[in-house]
C-alpha cells in the first residue's frame, strides 16, 4: 500500500487485504459486517484526529498579535503587517479537516445503500454500508487517499449483508448469525434440502456455463471450519479474523453439503486452485442472491453470482445423513490437503483479484492489439495500458476527457467493464465480484473480434503524410512513420503533387510558372550531382586488369547512367507535344537559368539526346520566347532590354551547343532540320536574330558538307529540294529581314545569313536574292561613305560577306 | 508534370525551397525599417541572407510637418549588387516580370 506513498499505518489498511481472497482462508462475505464495530473504531475520530487541537493554547492570547496585527492586544493603531500566514496555519490542520469530512460522508444515512439491500424485509442489525455511498454523490471528488475498495477489500463488509436475513433461513434471529449453534445450522440445512425448488431456477440459469462447474470454491469454503482442528500456521490478521467469525451462515453449510460428491474428482483440484485462487473470493459475495429467485433479475447484468451452487443441483434433494457423515470424515483429509495447498500457495494472496483481473485484461488487450484493430488505437491504448493511470482514474472517478467522444470498440469491450471510464458502470463493477466471468466473456469477444478483423498493422489515411502504425507487445508503436518514397517528392508534398496532377489533367501543366521553376531546380540539382559524380570517376583502367577497379568503373557508369536518365526525365523533353499550351521544355528554355543550364546539360548527355533536344528546339522555334518576342515591330528601333538580354543569353548559351552538335551532324540531319523549319512560320523565324542564326547554321553546315565532298547524290538531291522549298518560303520575307534601319548597324548576322543562302543558291535564286535585298545593300554602301573610315569599312565588310557569296563585291558598286 | 520522378532532389520540401525557385528571378523583398527591395536574387542561405543584383531600394520615411500632419516620403536608391542580412528580411516575394 505504501507503494503509492500513502501512510501504511492507516487502520483500514492493516496488512494486505484482511478479509479477501487469501488462498487458504474462507473469505467470509459477512466478516466485513461482523467487523464493522472494529472498523468503525478504525475510523473513530480519536484515530483520525491528529491531536493538533490539543496543542492549541486557548488560554493565552499571546499569538493574537501575530494573527491580528496587534489590534487587540496593543489596543492602539499599530501598523498592520503584510505577512499574514492564514493559509499556513490552516494547512497544518488540513489533514484533520479532510479526514473529518471523509468520516462525515461515510456516516450518511442508509438511504444510499444499494436497493439490493433494502429489499429485505427483516430489519438490519446495522445500517449496511456498501462503501460506494460517496461515489453516488454526483459531485464527489474523493481525497487522494487510498481507497480500500479499490483493492477489493471493503466491499466485503457490505455487499453480502442481505443474506443472513433471507427468508430461506428460518429460525435465524436478525443479526444473530454468530449465535447459531450446530443444531441450528443443521436445521437450516434440512430446511434447505426440503425445499430445493427456489434454487432450481438459478441452477438452470447458470447451467450453460460449464466452465464454472469446477468444485474448487467449495473446497475453500469448507476449509475454515476444519482449520480449527489442525494446527495450521496462521498467517496474520486476515486468518485470525476468518476464524473469529465462524462462517456458520446457511449458505456456507449448504455449499458444504453439496461438496462431498465432488471429492472423487478432486485430485486435480490443487492445481486448479492455484490457477484460480481469486475466483473464489469473486464468487463469494453474490452467493446469497441465489436463495431469492425472485431477486435474480436484479443481478442480471452480472449473472455469475451463484455459480458454485449450480455445481451439483441434484444434491440439493439427494443428500442423506450418512452422506453428510461421510463428508465430515472426508473433511479432515481435505483439510490436510488444503494445508499442503496453503504451503504451496503462501504468496497467493499478494495480488488482489482486481490486480490479477487488471493484468489479465492488459494481456487480453495486447492480444487484441496484436491482431490489430485500427479503430481502437488512436485514443485509448496508451492510457488503458497504463496501470497507474487506471488506478488514478478509478480514484478520481473522473469522466473521460471528452465526454462526447464515443468509446471505441476496445473501450467498450474492456474499459467499460473495468469501470475506469464510466461512472455508472464503475460503481456496480467496483466490487469486482464477477469479473472472472466477465473476463471469460471478454476472451470470447476478443477472439471473435480478432477473427473478424483484418490483419493490417498500419493504417494509411488517404491524403495523410504518413501511416499510423499499431503497436503490440513485440513491436512497440512508432509514433509516426513517414513514408518516404524514392523520389521523396510525392510523399513530402502531397498537396502540390496533387495540384500538379490536377493541372496536368486540365492541360495547363508546364505553363505554370512555378512548375517550370521547380523543373529547373530539379535539373540543376541533378546537374550538380552529375558534375560531382564526374569528379569521382575512378582512376583510369590500365592494362593489367584490376577486378576491383573494373568494379568501381562499372559502379560509376551505372550511377552515371542513372543520373543521366534522371536528368533526361527532368528536362521533360519527351513530354507529349501539343499536350500543353507550351511544351515544358520550351517553357524551361524561356527562363534565363534554363538557358544557362543547356551547355551544362549538353556535357552530360549522349549525342542522341542532344539531337533530340535540337529537334525539339527547332520544332518549337517559332514558340521560343527569344523568337516569339524578338520580332521588331515596325517603327521600333530596338527590342526591349529584357528581350535583348534573353536573346543574347540564348545566343551565348544555347546556340553554341546546338552549333557544336550540328557541326558533327550529317547531311541527313541538316536536311531534316531545315525541313522542320519549313513547317513552321518561316517569316517570323527569319525576322528574328535567333531564327536567322539557326538558319545560317543549318545552311552553312550543308555547304561545308558539300565542300567536303562526302555526300551521296540522293542525300544531296534531298537537300536541294528542301533548300528550294525553303527559298521559296523565305523570298517574301527577304525585304523585311533586316532589323531596324540601316543606321542601327546591328545587321551583321543578316548579312551572314544572306551569304549562307547565296552560296547554296542557284544562279536564278541568286538573282532573286539580289533583287530582294538590293535596296539595303545600296543604303548601307551609301551610309558607309558618310561614316568614319573604321566603321565604314566594317559596314562594307558586312555587305561584302553577302556579295562575295554570290560572286560579287561591294567594290563593284562603289 | 505530375510524374516527377526525380531521385535525390525534392525541390519543395521546406519553405526556403520556394525561395530557391526564385533564384535568378526578380524578387520583391520587404525589410524591417520600412524598406523594400526589388532585384534579381542571386543567392540566399538559411538565415535569409540574400544577395541581390540590380536592386532598387525604396525607403519610406514618415515626416511630421509643423501642422503635425504626417506625410510619407519615399527615397529610392539603386545598387548594382546588394548583400542583405537575413535578420532584417520580413518577406520575399517572387515578382513576375512585368
Amino acid at each position: 500500500m505504501s507503494f503509492f506513498g500513502f501512510d501504511p499505518t492507516l487502520p483500514r489498511d492493516r496488512g494486505h487485504n484482511p478479509s479477501a481472497p487469501g488462498f487458504t482462508q474462507a473469505a467470509d462475505p459477512f466478516a466485513g459486517l461482523s467487523r464493522q464495530e472494529d472498523d468503525d473504531d478504525a475510523l473513530d475520530f480519536e484515530d483520525t484526529y491528529d491531536g493538533l487541537g490539543d496543542q492549541l493554547d486557548e488560554t493565552d492570547d499571546a499569538l493574537n498579535d501575530d494573527t491580528f496585527g496587534g489590534g487587540h492586544a496593543g489596543g492602539g493603531p499599530k501598523s498592520v503587517g503584510k505577512d499574514f500566514d492564514f493559509f499556513g496555519q490552516t494547512a497544518k490542520v488540513a489533514d484533520a479537516i479532510v479526514e473529518e469530512q471523509a468520516r462525515f460522508t461515510r456516516q450518511q444515512p442508509v438511504s444510499r445503500v444499494t436497493p439490493t439491500t433494502s429489499h429485505f424485509s427483516q430489519p438490519l442489525s446495522k445500517p449496511a454500508r456498501t462503501g460506494y455511498e460517496r461515489y453516488k454523490e454526483p459531485e464527489y471528488v474523493p481525497e487522494m487517499q487510498v481507497d480500500p475498495t479499490l483493492w477489493g477489500v471493503a466491499p466485503k463488509r457490505a455487499a453480502p449483508a442481505p443474506a443472513p436475513e433471507s427468508p430461506a433461513t428460518p429460525g435465524l434471529a436478525p443479526g444473530g448469525r454468530k449465535m447459531m449453534s450446530l443444531e441450528e445450522v443443521e436445521a437450516a440445512m434440512r430446511a434447505q434440502a426440503q425445499k430445493p425448488a427456489p434454487a432450481q431456477p438459478a441452477v438452470q440459469q447458470q447451467a450453460p456455463q460449464p466452465q464454472y462447474t469446477q468444485p474448487p470454491p467449495q473446497q475453500y469454503q469448507t476449509y475454515p471450519q476444519q482449520s480449527q482442528q489442525h494446527s495450521i500456521p496462521v498467517s496474520g490478521p486476515p486468518r485470525d479474523e476468518a476464524r473469529a467469525t465462524p462462517p456458520v451462515q446457511p449458505t456456507h453449510i449448504l455449499q458444504r453439503a453439496q461438496a462431498p460428491p465432488t471429492q472423487p474428482a478432486a485430485p486435480s483440484q490443487p492445481t486448479q486452485i492455484l490457477q484460480n485462487p481469486n475466483r473464489y473470493s469473486a464468487e463469494q459475495r453474490p452467493a446469497p442472491a441465489v436463495q431469492h429467485p425472485g431477486h435474480h433479475h436484479g443481478h442480471h447484468s452480472r449473472p455469475s453470482g451463484s455459480r458454485h451452487i449450480i455445481t451439483h443441483p441434484q444434491q440439493l434433494a439427494g443428500l442423506s445423513e450418512e452422506e453428510r457423515a461421510a463428508f465430515l470424515m472426508e473433511d479432515a483429509k481435505r483439510a490436510k490437503r488444503n494445508h499442503k495447498i496453503f504451503l504451496l500457495s503462501k504468496d497467493n494472496g499478494l495480488m488482489t483479484p482486481q490486480d490479477k483481473n487488471f493484468i489479465t485484461r492488459i494481456q487480453l488487450q495486447q492480444l487484441v492489439t496484436a491482431t490489430g484493430n485500427p479503430n481502437e488505437h488512436g485514443t485509448d491504448s496508451g492510457l488503458s495500458e497504463d496501470f497507474y493511470y487506471q488506478v488514478h482514474n478509478q480514484i478520481r472517478g473522473g469522466p473521460r476527457q471528452h465526454p462526447g467522444q464515443p468509446l471505441s470498440n476496445f473501450a467498450q469491450t474492456y474499459l467499460f467493464q473495468t469501470g475506469g471510464r464510466h461512472g455508472g458502470m464503475r460503481r456496480q463493477a467496483r466490487g469486482g465480484d464477477n469479473h472472472m466471468q466477465r473476463m471469460e466473456q471478454q476472451v470470447q469477444r476478443a477472439v471473435e473480434a480478432a477473427k473478424n478483423k483484418p490483419k493490417n498493422k498500419q493504417l494509411v489515411i488517404e491524403g495523410s503524410l504518413g501511416k499510423i502504425s499499431f503497436s503490440n507487445a513485440k513491436t512497440p508503436k512508432p509514433l509516426l512513420n513517414i513514408k518516404r518514397t524514392e523520389s521523396g517528392t510525392d510523399a513530402q508534398r502531397p498537396g502540390s503533387a496533387a495540384r500538379d496532377r490536377r493541372a496536368h489533367a486540365a492541360g495547363v501543366s508546364g505553363s505554370d510558372r512555378k512548375t517550370v521553376l521547380t523543373d529547373i531546380e530539379n535539373v540543376y540539382n541533378t546537374l550538380l550531382l552529375m558534375e560531382d559524380h564526374d569528379r569521382r570517376i575512378p582512376s583510369p583502367l590500365t592494362d593489367d586488369l584490376n577486378p576491383e577497379l573494373v568494379g568501381l568503373h562499372m559502379d560509376w557508369r551505372a550511377k552515371a547512367q542513372k543520373l543521366n536518365q534522371q536528368l533526361w526525365q527532368q528536362l521533360k523533353v519527351h513530354e507529349p507535344i501539343g499536350a500543353t499550351a507550351v511544351h515544358p521544355f520550351i517553357a524551361f528554355l524561356s527562363f534565363s537559368k534554363g538557358k544557362r543550364a543547356i551547355p551544362r546539360v549538353f556535357r552530360h548527355i549522349s549525342p542522341e539526346q542532344q539531337t533530340t533536344i535540337l529537334t525539339m528546339i527547332v520544332l518549337h522555334l517559332d514558340q521560343l520566347d527569344v523568337v516569339r518576342q524578338a520580332l521588331l515591330m515596325p517603327g521600333d528601333l530596338q527590342l526591349a532590354a529584357g528581350i535583348r538580354e534573353n536573346v543574347e543569353l540564348f545566343s551565348l548559351n544555347v546556340m553554341p551547343s546546338l552549333f557544336g552538335l550540328l557541326n558533327e551532324a550529317g547531311l541527313d540531319i541538316v536536311t531534316g532540320v531545315l525541313g522542320l523549319i519549313l513547317t513552321k512560320n518561316v517569316d517570323l523565324i527569319a525576322r528574328t536574330r535567333i531564327g536567322v542564326s539557326m538558319l545560317t547554321m543549318v545552311l552553312s553546315r550543308a555547304e561545308l558538307i558539300k565542300q567536303n565532298g562526302s555526300v551521296n547524290d540522293q542525300e544531296w538531291d534531298q537537300w536541294v529540294n528542301t533548300y528550294n522549298s525553303f527559298f521559296d518560303a523565305l523570298e517574301p520575307t527577304l525585304p523585311n529581314i533586316f532589323p531596324g534601319t540601316v543606321n542601327t548597324g546591328e545587321d551583321v548576322y543578316v548579312w551572314q545569313f544572306l551569304a549562307a543562302i547565296g552560296i547554296g543558291a542557284s544562279p536564278e535564286q541568286q538573282q532573286r536574292l539580289v533583287m530582294a535585298v538590293k535596296d539595303r545593300v545600296m543604303e548601307t554602301v551609301a551610309l558607309a561613305k558618310t561614316l568614319p573610315p573604321a566603321m565604314s569599312s566594317q559596314r562594307l565588310a558586312n555587305v561584302n560577306l553577302f556579295m562575295r557569296s554570290i560572286g560579287l563585291d561591294v567594290e563593284l558598286l562603289a | 508534370m505530375a510524374d516527377v520522378d526525380d531521385g535525390a532532389s525534392a525541390p519543395v520540401s521546406e519553405p526556403l525551397d520556394l525561395v530557391r525557385l526564385c533564384l535568378d528571378e526578380i524578387v520583391f523583398v520587404k525589410l524591417r525599417g520600412d524598406r523594400e527591395l526589388k532585384g534579381r536574387l542571386h543567392a540566399y542561405d538559411s538565415h535569409c541572407n540574400l544577395v541581390l543584383g540590380d536592386v532598387e531600394e525604396t525607403i519610406y520615411v514618415v515626416e511630421e510637418d509643423e501642422d503635425e500632419e504626417e506625410t510619407v516620403r519615399t527615397i529610392h536608391k539603386k545598387s548594382e549588387m546588394l548583400f542583405v542580412r537575413g535578420d532584417s528580411v520580413v518577406l520575399i516575394s517572387p515578382q513576375a516580370p512585368s
